[in-house]
């Protein structure tokens, strides 16, 4: 090593120890960022020349590297649109121009046109949940909106019933069935369900159940709105009759176990009746089941591990509207950090793939919660301190360095 | 593990005691709120170690509370059956006083003993017109006794028929709160609010709709709450359905009540497949439809069963019986053994045995009372002052048996004296039944509300060891903070 050396090789000291000094400040100024990934300095010798294994000139190198794959702290908050990632994986989340990238920073938004914008300005990125398939790509998604104050009504098309028909009551005449929907048509029992029509309004159901004969019985579904006096005859027939049979070993339903149910101005309501059962019991409803809801304005959306996103509508009904999948890439650590906590995909990286949250090797994804900087200012700042001292033994090697050469100078 | 980290979970720590904090004091201030659960803040440990408020629980016990909603239903149907029952007995004066004493007894059977006394001291001296006088004032009396049953009775079944239309429009108007509070508990349950207070809320409502009528309630996801009455009948579910009832202006014992109707289908009446079990609705109808018709059909059965005793034969043998010193207005011949509605409220005494209508006193003896100008109904032929053949037969016939429509509950063969006093002693029995009915639903009704606040109301005791609990931590958390402070102190300092 010559004496000149020594001033390039302490002179790449302090370079390196500022670029960790560097890595420090911005860790620390971005200690309370949200989604904020810590940079950590690597090191590593750099040698100038090679003289056959006995003397080199050696320096030293440094870069900057994003810990992308650490999870942060996870902060509580009070805003369902406030998106943590427990587990691995990106939110997928593009910028004015289209432009996909992937960020863990998930403090959503909605802005003035209803769509999830994060601080940095960036749109949470999602598919229909009507989508026949999932999108693999992120090409295939679209930016959530949320239509605030939409008026959403959607169509009943499954339901269950649950409910027990007591064998001890007595048959009804063929000519009194509910079916012939005459005005001495009599019943056994009779319950109501609400289904929505296709505007969302809600239509009640009644639902006749008679006893034909021992182990047999009919279910009539009348539209509620057109009975006379809340009874017999209805303006217009059955909706639907259906025989229905039990078992008289053990009472369960033996055939007629499900109902095709056209809803007046609705959908087919498809009515799972497999819960029935004929039992010396009295006649009791246990659990009535349909879906779709009424038309009611969209007031706050609620968003669920898996990622799917429903609308909590005014009258406390929720929809299904979109599901948010998870992006990530083969190497997370070769992503290109960009500002807004943001990462752009690289050759390195591999290209994007998305996956359901909470599911394979995605991580769930927790509403009300925020991933907190990865930065923890203690080490920070005992990084700090060992990068100043760093710095300065490289600074007296440059003194030393001078005044080697200054010697040298006054040799002659 | 990191010393912000530390931070982070020291922090987050003194929020979630500040929200425990909150949930004790609402516990506290809800000590002596009736219907009140106990709240507990659920606390969870997050992924980096510290505590997070998942929401608010509420104590419950949802076999007690369906216990008690069965138990305050059932104690309505027994307190409106027994002041129903109650009233009558005090507008007749029924129960206030011996059989014997017929200035406060003011009952059928006493007034009847009192005619059936009078006319045996008219028996003995047949030519006293004083006596005869006495013998027409208890017949008065006894056919005053049945207009005025009547009349309450059927006052009763109207003053019934307005309550159980109030009821309904009771019913209704809970139905449609609960509705809303119903809709609240979904949409918060969906969001993840904390709703503790919303179910508070519609317990009470439940509470009170159970003693209106009978519920059973299916909870289904999201804390979606469905009413069905006892019956089966749909009350509530998703949407409240119609209770509906026709309210009958006025009553007579021919009169038959509207039933009430839910979700279309009659829950009250004998046309009513799903039948309600209890509630104030199943008292009320019980009373205006059941007990009180029967004991309607008792007293018109009474009245038929005085004229019946009292009617004179034609003492040729040819005429039939024609009603005597008890008849109704209209009246052309003796009606036969079966229940004719309103009688009791018709039957009076016959013009004709009464001076002050131009009638005369000695027809009481001499008889000719149903038609003082056919002679063929006169027993007395001669005119003798000491004639007591008639007043005797009129005495034993108080005795005798006679044929009564068992229609009314009583059997088909008893004397008049009997069917009287038993009609009295089914009514008493059946008051008394409702008084103990309603004092034995009362009790297990508070014994119920009682286990049900043990199970969920405020323990305070609890609440204030666990506020001190909540105390010490928070100091524990504070002085943590001050210690990461003073870490972060070190480590400026060093550099």
């Amino acid at each position: 090593m010559t004496a000149s050396a020594l001033f390039n090789t302490s002179v790449m000291g302090m370079s390196a120890q500022t670029t960790a000094l560097s890595a420090v400040a911005e860790n620390i100024s971005n200690s309370n960022t949200v989604g904020y990934k810590e940079a950590t300095t690597q090191f590593q010798t750099l040698l100038t020349s090679f003289q056959g294994g006995n003397d080199a000139d050696g320096g030293v190198s440094a870069s900057n590297l994003v810990e992308v794959t650490k999870s942060g702290t996870t902060l509580t908050t009070t805003s369902s649109t406030d998106l943590a990632i427990q587990g691995d994986g990106f939110f997928v989340v593009s910028d004015s121009t289209g432009n996909t990238y992937l960020t863990r920073a998930g403090s959503f938004l909605p802005d003035s046109q209803g769509r999830l914008v994060n601080t940095a300005g960036y749109y949470l990125m999602g598919y229909s949940s009507s989508a026949a398939s999932a999108p693999t790509d992120p090409s295939g998604l679209q930016a959530i909106t949320i239509p605030y104050g939409k008026e959403i009504g959607t169509p009943s098309t499954k339901g269950s019933l649950t409910a027990n028909l007591p064998s001890t009551d007595a048959t009804v005449a063929a000519a009194d069935l509910p079916s012939a929907n005459a005005s001495t048509s009599t019943y056994s029992q009779k319950t109501s369900v609400t289904a929505y029509d296709n505007l969302g309004n809600p239509v009640t159901l009644d639902v006749y159940f008679s006893k034909t004969s021992s182990n047999s019985w009919e279910m009539s579904v009348f539209d509620a709105s057109t009975a006379t006096n809340g009874g017999f005859p209805y303006s217009s027939g059955p909706i639907t009759t259906q025989s229905l049979t039990f078992s008289a070993t053990d009472g369960s339903i033996t055939s007629g176990s499900s109902a095709s149910i056209t809803v007046p101005n609705g959908s087919t309501l498809s009515l799972d009746l497999a819960g029935l059962t004929q039992l010396g019991s009295s006649f009791s409803v246990s659990n009535p089941t349909i879906n779709g809801n009424a038309a009611s304005q969209v007031s706050s959306v609620s968003i669920a591990k898996n990622g799917t996103l429903n609308y909590v509508l005014g009258n406390g009904q929720t929809v299904s509207a979109y599901k948010i999948p998870l992006g990530t890439v083969a190497s997370p650590t070769n992503l290109q950090a960009l500002s807004g906590n943001t990462f752009a995909v690289t050759k390195e990286s591999g290209a994007a793939y998305l996956g359901d949250a909470n599911s394979g090797t995605m991580g769930a994804i927790a509403s009300d919660q925020l991933e907190g900087s990865t930065v923890d200012l203690a080490t920070q700042l005992s990084n700090m301190i060992v990068a100043q001292r760093s710095f300065t033994a490289n600074s007296q090697v440059f003194q030393v360095a001078s005044e080697v050469m200054q010697v040298l100078n006054n040799l002659k | 593990m990191s010393l912000t980290n530390a931070g982070a979970i020291a922090n987050q720590s003194l929020g979630a005691i500040a929200a425990q904090i909150n949930v004790v004091s609402r516990n506290i201030a809800g000590v002596n709120v009736s219907g009140y659960a106990t709240k507990t803040a659920l606390v969870s440990t997050t992924s980096n170690g510290s505590t997070q408020i998942d929401g608010v629980a509420r104590a419950t016990n949802a076999a007690l509370f369906q216990n008690s909603l069965q138990a305050s239903s059932t104690k309505a149907a027994a307190a409106a059956l027994s002041s129903g029952l109650d009233q009558i007995d005090q507008a007749l004066g029924l129960s206030s006083g011996t059989a014997t004493n017929t200035s406060t007894n003011r009952s059928p059977a006493a007034l009847i003993s009192a005619l059936e006394s009078a006319l045996q001291s008219y028996s003995a001296s047949p030519s006293d017109t004083t006596v005869a006088q006495t013998v027409l004032s208890s017949a008065k009396a006894v056919a005053q006794a049945l207009n005025t049953a009547n009349t309450t009775v059927q006052q009763l079944r109207t003053q019934a028929d307005s309550q159980i239309a109030s009821s309904v429009a009771n019913i209704n108007s809970i139905l449609s709160q609960f509705q809303q509070v119903n809709s609240e508990i979904v949409a918060g349950t969906q969001t993840g609010r904390d709703v503790s207070s919303a179910l508070d809320q519609r317990d009470a409502l439940l509470k009170s709709l159970s003693s209106e009528i009978g519920v059973t309630t299916v909870t289904r996801a999201n804390n979606d709450m469905v009413i069905y009455a006892d019956g089966g009948a749909t009350l509530f579910e998703t949407t409240p359905r119609a209770v509906t009832f026709q309210a009958t202006g006025a009553y007579t014992a021919s009169t038959t009540g509207n039933a009430v109707y839910v979700d279309g289908v009659p829950v009250t009446g004998a046309s009513a497949s799903m039948a309600i079990q209890s509630g104030k609705l199943q008292g009320l109808t019980q009373l205006r439809d059941v007990i009180a018709p029967q004991y309607q059909n008792q007293l018109d059965e009474t009245a038929r069963g005085l004229i019946a005793a009292f009617a004179e034969n034609d003492q040729s043998g040819l005429g039939a019986a024609a009603p005597g010193l008890f008849t109704y207005s209209g009246a052309t011949s003796v009606p036969g053994a079966n229940v004719v509605p309103g009688l009791a409220g018709q039957i009076i005494v016959n013009p004709n045995a009464d001076p002050s209508q131009g009638g005369s006193l000695d027809r009481l003896r001499d008889g000719g009372i149903s038609d003082p100008t056919n002679s063929a109904y006169i027993y007395n032929t001669t005119g003798a002052a000491g004639f007591t053949d008639r007043i005797n037969q009129l005495v034993s016939s108080f005795s005798t048996s006679q044929s009564f429509d068992p229609s009314a509950g009583l059997g088909s063969s008893l004397s008049l004296t009997d069917y009287a006093t038993s009609s009295l002693g089914w009514f008493e029995a059946q008051r008394q039944q409702a008084t103990e009915a309603e004092s034995y639903q009362s009790t297990l009704l508070s014994q119920t509300t009682d286990a049900l606040s043990n199970a969920t109301g405020v323990n305070l005791d609890e609440q204030m060891s666990k506020m001190l609990d909540l105390e010490n931590s928070y100091q524990a958390s504070a002085k943590l903070v001050a210690a990461i402070d003073a870490m972060y102190k070190a480590l400026f300092q060093a550099t």
